[in-house]
């Protein structure tokens, strides 16, 4: 099904009841992804956001004139005059959100945990009325649910005209507690330290970071189609000073991508000797632990003024300063024995082959180049710094160089983060951003399914 | 002869250790006591004496390095006043490192719980800070991460609790 990835976990422990709601909440889900598909389309900048004739002028000019034209939660349409007018999504999508909101509110009977009912009945008036600050403030005081569960127009990936409609997503799943209460300790570990911030920045203070890690069994509309192995919300900063974030941890997601990226592309990029070095177990370790850290880092680094100012830029910036902080904080992390050497090489070796990823993926997913874009970044800086050798396609890292690449990129990064204009931010990806650095290795990665 | 290798601890984490070892001689007598001499003394090696055997040798072990740990355990206590301006176990210490500003204290590594600020003395980190006084900058070395790190201030606060 299109817009739709399934996981099989084992739902044994649930009783007769959980399991009728957890069917609900799935049914739910299963029914967002036709509306990220029609939101979707990477032919064009703003997706199906806009009309496709609009240029981004004529957008920012009626925006001042009429500011729900960027609302994170409408379409842009001309009506028969050709004015530019805006169509929240509710209406647009009335009957289609009716049956999903019943659903929640179904779930919401079965339910035996009071503020997840409360939740799920928030959110199912919300996607009614594209008022969703109510059942996300909800979401982010209580404790978490023993279900894991998000829906609606969330990521703004899909408007890479300006980075502003949210497109909608879904997913289900259960909290894994041993595996919460681990990344709970690393979590507690890194935020002991406060980073010196950059004079004249408008650094937000998050009050609050929640984590858990999930075993997923559904992902839905945007989410599935990016294959996100962690995620960090709300993306409102506002909401996210005062009431804290929340990070999750997908372990589904992520066992998929490290069985089917990860380690492949660590296989056919790593000289074979070097490869000996580390097990399967090791790598996966790493590959959990690079997203955990990128997933904290989301809390660290933002900035009130950081997406006007860097416009569509923004996630480049965001996503990449997130993977390169966690590798910095990991050093520290190292230097007070909370990880040892190995497993700190593995989280460096597995943030390389996730940069590959990222390429690959965007091969056939546009929607996810700035991903690519930051990894590329990241992989050039590398290359350029001496930190990876090169011969014939293949690498091997100098672990000490990769360190201080990584503290010079973090240096540049926090600025173009915290004060950086956008003409610095667009010279610095011109810069960096040629991704022949991947494509010398195409010969290698041949027999990865997404080259074929 | 080698010597044997010193713990540090809190008072508070070898009253802890103390109590632990004694449930576990406790555990280990009720269980044996428990066990039926048909099982204990049987010549057939049926799984449930075999169970019972793992158990009775994994106490053991247990007790064996409790006992060890107790015997070369040695108390972090306060240094004299004139040399509190220096990191030894038990100090809190505010460090700036590599962009960051950080607070923790230094302790033995059984006591060790980054986080909660616990950094152990045989850490990188706690290896390199020993015996260096506030105002000095010393370069943590490894074969992978070399910070420089700035002590700013050393206290001596409950140095007797975990």
């Amino acid at each position: 099904m299109r817009g739709i990835k399934k996981f099989k976990i084992d739902t044994k422990e649930l009783s007769q009841k959980e399991k009728v709601l957890f069917k609900k909440l799935i049914s739910a889900a299963e029914l967002i992804a036709p509306l990220y598909l029609k939101q979707k389309n990477n032919k064009h900048p703003g997706a199906n956001f806009y009309p496709y004739d609009a240029t981004k002028e004529e957008i920012e000019r009626a925006a001042r004139k009429n500011p729900a034209i960027l609302s994170s939660y409408t379409f842009v349409e001309r009506d028969k005059a050709g004015k530019l007018i805006a169509i929240p999504y509710h209406l647009k999508f009335k009957k289609e959100l009716k049956p999903i909101s019943e659903f929640l509110e179904e779930a919401a009977d079965l339910s035996e945990d009071k503020n997840f009912s409360l939740y799920l009945r928030s959110r199912a008036k919300s996607l009614l009325d594209d008022n969703y600050e109510k059942s996300e403030i909800i979401w982010l005081k209580t404790k978490p649910f023993k279900f894991s569960f998000i829906i609606g127009p969330i990521e703004r990936y899909l408007d890479r005209l300006f980075f502003k409609k949210c497109a909608y997503q879904s997913w289900v799943g259960f909290l894994d507690e041993k595996k919460t209460k681990e990344a709970e300790k690393i979590k507690n570990a890194i935020l002991t330290g406060r980073r010196k911030i950059l004079s004249g920045s408008e650094k937000a203070e998050i009050s609050k970071l929640g984590i858990q890690v999930d075993r997923t069994a559904i992902f839905s509309g945007l989410i599935a189609d990016f294959m996100f192995t962690g995620t960090n919300l709300p993306n409102d900063v506002k909401l996210m000073e005062k009431y804290g974030s929340k990070l999750t941890i997908f372990e589904s997601s992520l066992e998929s991508k490290f069985k089917g990226d990860h380690l492949p592309i660590f296989k056919a990029v790593f000289d074979k000797k070097f490869q000996k070095s580390y097990s399967e177990e090791d790598l996966y370790k790493g590959s959990l632990r690079c997203i955990l850290l990128h997933e904290i880092s989301h809390s660290l680094i933002r900035y009130r003024d950081a997406e006007e100012r860097l416009k569509d830029l923004f996630p480049v910036f965001d996503e990449l300063y997130a993977y390169i902080l966690g590798i910095k904080n990991c050093g520290i992390l190292f230097l007070k024995g909370v990880m040892n050497q190995k497993e700190l090489e593995a989280i460096l070796i597995m943030h390389i082959c996730r940069n590959f990823t990222w390429w690959l993926d965007s091969i056939k997913n546009p929607d996810v180049k700035h991903y690519a874009i930051g990894a590329v970044i990241a992989q050039n800086f590398f290359l350029k710094e001496g930190a990876m050798r090169e011969k014939g396609g293949i690498s091997w890292p100098n672990f000490t160089k990769l360190f201080i690449c990584i503290n010079e990129l973090s240096r540049l990064l926090e600025y173009y983060l915290a004060v950086g204009s956008y003409e610095e931010a667009k010279e610095f990806i011109g810069e960096y951003s040629s991704f022949n650095v991947f494509k010398r290795f195409s010969p290698q990665l041949t027999k990865i399914s997404k080259l074929k | 002869m080698a010597e044997e290798k010193k713990f540090y601890l809190t008072e508070e984490g070898l009253e802890r250790i103390r109590k632990e070892y004694e449930s576990l001689k406790e555990l280990r007598l009720a269980k044996t006591r428990r066990e039926s001499p048909e099982i204990l003394y049987s010549e057939d090696l049926n799984p449930e004496y075999l169970a019972f055997r793992e158990d009775i040798n994994f106490l053991g072990s247990k007790i064996i390095e409790f006992e060890n740990i107790i015997k070369n355990a040695e108390l972090i206590r306060p240094p004299k006043k004139e040399k509190q301006n220096i990191i030894d176990l038990g100090a809190t210490v505010l460090v700036e490192i590599n962009g960051e500003i950080d607070e923790f204290r230094l302790v033995g590594t059984l006591e060790a719980d980054p986080s909660n600020r616990k950094i152990s003395n045989e850490s990188p980190i706690g290896q390199a800070l020993l015996g260096k006084r506030v105002g000095e900058t010393v370069v943590i070395k490894t074969p992978i991460v070399n910070h420089a790190c700035k002590i700013t201030k050393i206290k001596y606060n409950n140095i007797g609790k975990l």
